[in-house]
């Protein structure tokens, strides 16, 4: 009682955040998103699972239990569906200042939401979107991204395709602006580790026979010689039927074939095993059958919750679980299930990890690939660094 | 009808063919197994993807590979009886190894996930931490008899007991948690958080080692006030501090020196465990585990986990003398006495 009053003081003293013996996470959702719908491609079909990260969260807090019952540390999760027709910023009022936020948003609600508890002081985590300039122009000291960046996807994949070998690359983008945002995030990060872009090519979607050279998959690869297709293809609607279809007989990486991800069900060491056993069996009135594992988003937003649970075993503090001092402090580890831990990084807040090469069913390799170094973090080779990021927070 | 005949003919060829394979097979296992018995100083390795044992002399020369079960991993020795205990994990068992007949004597089923071992001969006990089930079972090797299940965290792994055998420590890799038991009760005694991920564990005097996989160090707590005394960073040269993955922690006869093994960063270090002070790092194969010393403690074994090979170091000159092939993601090591 002493200690947690002299805290309480020094609190005061500060003027910072509450002193937390309880541990509070806030799932911030849209009401009525069409979870149906996403993932889906023109034709209707289901390309990518999406799901609401709650299970994900619930997972990080049925695994603190028994540090949590130890330490006398009580926690809560709440959820709260956010309605786009009405003010958002009062449904936001009721969060306390120690929670930890997960924004589970589409993109312009969630820039706007981030804004929003950036003015209230709350501490916020992004786990759906990759997009760089989230981390790069928004840049807010209360805003993190648990979800890896572009940059940091495809500086995996550009590091693969070099230690593979696999220096000729054909580039093969969609239409859509987020298709040449991302084609654009990958041909630099194909440049910056040396490979060879020999074509850049824009897909469409059509069945017009005048079009065939972007839209027959044979003439979009012919004419060029290359040892590998990268194909970027946010909607989903095209880059899977290059595959085998190709000119040339050449691997196809990007958004099919091999991808990098966050997370993966077929990572076999590391205890991801055990992990992907206890997300489908956790809850004994809803099991998920095998094969299902969290998706990046889900996964992003277990390793937010766990950053701070972990947080009692790599901090000297154990006491003081209120979001802001935790990730603030270079000490704060989190156990990815990956063989390397993560940490946030203090220019960006970004949480540093690595990325899994993958196909649908197998995990092909984990990077950083061996051979690229970085003078301080072993996986800070993947995405921006420092010295080259615009966003400068500490 | 005729080609019925042909395809029969054809089946009874082919099956004589096999069944004389498997006898020359049965035969060289056989002339193996004579003339090799299992003697101290025999290197027993549990070899996690192709499930067999691999027996080794003290060169490196293996002379025996003995199929086994699913996923075979931690080890222990009942060294005044010749016996083996050895998890095997996907079958939820614990084998009971005859060390000199090499076959399995005893089968203690229901231990899901069944990981890491530690034997207390004195009591007849053996502890089983179960990966699969959040528990530690305390088994006795007589009668087969379960004393105790102990609740752990998610993911026990390390487990070991006092020599007097009144404390059960387990470590819980998920929980980040070692778990201290009674070792007469087996109620709960405390709960010593740790940095991330601890794995094993090692007793020396009354202090208590536990790695940390994940917040790559080993810490050290008291056994009797239960408090961190101290801990020990690595830095081998080349490597991130996040590339430190320490798992085996193994003592010298005299617990004057210790080794690590330190995963992901290729090396084992040698500590002198008096004055906790690093005395040299020496490059192995790929993530190095499991841990073992020749009985006149002048060789290390050293299992990589990822290049299937264990690394012999000669413990006086403190460098590397041979490797020799292992079987599948070797897992752990030991050297009979």
């Amino acid at each position: 009682m002493k200690f947690q009053g002299f805290l309480f003081l020094l609190s005061l003293f500060f003027s910072s955040q509450a002193y937390a013996s309880t541990f509070d996470v806030t799932i911030l959702s849209l009401k009525s998103e069409d979870q149906q719908q996403k993932g889906k491609t023109f034709a209707g079909i289901t390309v990518e699972p999406h799901r609401p990260v709650r299970r994900a969260v619930e997972l990080a807090l049925f695994e603190s239990t028994i540090l949590f019952d130890t330490l006398d540390i009580d926690s809560s999760l709440q959820q709260i569906e956010l309605d786009p027709n009405t003010d958002i910023r009062s449904q936001l009022a009721g969060i306390s200042q120690s929670s930890l936020v997960i924004l589970d948003l589409p993109l312009a609600l969630m820039e706007q939401v981030a804004k929003l508890t950036h003015e209230l002081n709350l501490v916020a985590f992004n786990v759906r979107h990759s997009n760089a300039y989230l981390r790069e122009s928004l840049c807010m000291d209360t805003f993190f991204h648990a979800i890896p960046s572009d940059n940091m996807y495809f500086d995996a994949l550009g590091q693969f395709l070099i230690y593979r070998g696999w220096r000729k690359v054909l580039l093969i983008r969609g239409p859509s602006e987020r298709d040449a945002e991302r084609a654009e995030t990958l041909f630099n990060s194909l440049k910056k580790f040396g490979a060879n872009i020999v074509d850049q090519r824009v897909f469409t979607l059509s069945h017009n026979p005048d079009d065939r050279d972007k839209n027959k998959p044979e003439f979009l690869t012919g004419g060029v010689s290359y040892d590998v297709v990268a194909v970027i293809d946010s909607q989903k609607d095209y880059g899977r039927y290059l595959q085998y279809s190709t000119r040339s007989a050449r691997p196809v990486v990007g958004d099919v074939g091999l991808t990098p991800r966050n997370w993966h069900f077929g990572l076999e060491r590391y205890g991801a095993p055990q992990l992907n056993e206890r997300y489908r069996s956790f809850k004994k009135n809803h099991l998920l059958s095998p094969q299902v594992s969290m998706t990046d988003a889900e996964f992003a937003a277990w390793s937010a919750v766990k950053l701070i649970t972990n947080s009692i075993n790599s901090r000297t503090d154990r006491e003081d679980l209120s979001p802001s001092s935790v990730l603030i402090d270079p000490a704060s580890q989190v156990d990815l299930y990956k063989g390397t831990r993560g940490s946030i990084r203090q220019w960006n807040h970004q949480l540093r990890q690595p990325i899994l090469l993958a196909t649908q069913d197998a995990v092909i390799a984990i990077a950083p690939m061996p051979k690229f170094l970085h003078p301080k973090h072993y996986v800070d080779t993947l995405g921006v660094d420092a010295p080259a990021s615009a966003c400068q927070l500490r | 009808m005729r080609f019925t005949g042909f395809g029969a003919t054809h089946v009874i060829a082919s099956s004589v063919v096999w069944q004389a394979r498997t006898l020359t097979f049965a035969c060289a296992l056989l002339f193996i197994a004579q003339h090799t018995p299992a003697t101290a100083g025999t290197v027993v390795i549990s070899n996690e993807r192709s499930g067999d044992l691999v027996f080794m002399d003290e060169s490196g020369k293996t002379n025996d590979i003995v199929p086994l079960c699913k996923r075979p991993r931690g080890m222990a020795q009942h060294k005044s009886m010749g016996l083996l205990y050895i998890a095997c994990s996907d079958d939820g068992q614990v084998i009971e190894f005859d060390i000199s007949s090499k076959h399995t004597r005893r089968i203690f089923p229901n231990l899901p996930g069944a990981m890491s071992l530690a034997i207390h001969e004195q009591s007849n006990r053996i502890i089983v931490s179960n990966e699969g089930a959040a528990t530690a079972t305390v088994l006795n090797i007589e009668s087969g008899e379960v004393l105790a299940s102990l609740p752990t965290g998610h993911e026990p792994d390390g487990v070991a007991l006092t020599v007097d055998g009144s404390k059960i420590f387990v470590a819980s890799e998920n929980a980040g948690i070692v778990h201290v038991f009674d070792g007469i009760t087996y109620e709960p005694v405390k709960r010593l958080v740790t940095n991330l991920r601890p794995r094993r564990i090692a007793i020396r005097n009354e202090e208590l080692w536990v790695s940390s996989e994940m917040g790559s160090r080993v810490e050290i707590f008291d056994i009797i006030s239960y408090e961190k005394i101290d801990e020990l960073i690595f830095a081998p040269r080349g490597f991130r501090s996040e590339q430190l993955t320490p798992v085996d922690i193994l003592f010298d006869q005299a617990q004057s020196t210790a080794f690590v093994a330190l995963g992901s960063a290729n090396h084992v270090v040698i500590v002198d465990a008096v004055k906790r002070k690093i005395l040299k790092y020496i490059l192995v194969g790929r993530r190095p585990w499991g841990l073992a010393l020749t009985p006149d403690g002048k060789e290390l074994f050293v299992l990589n986990g990822l290049s299937d090979d264990v690394t012999i170091i000669d413990t006086q000159s403190r460098r590397p003398i041979r490797t020799s092939r292992t079987g599948l993601v070797p897992h752990s090591i030991e050297i009979l006495k």
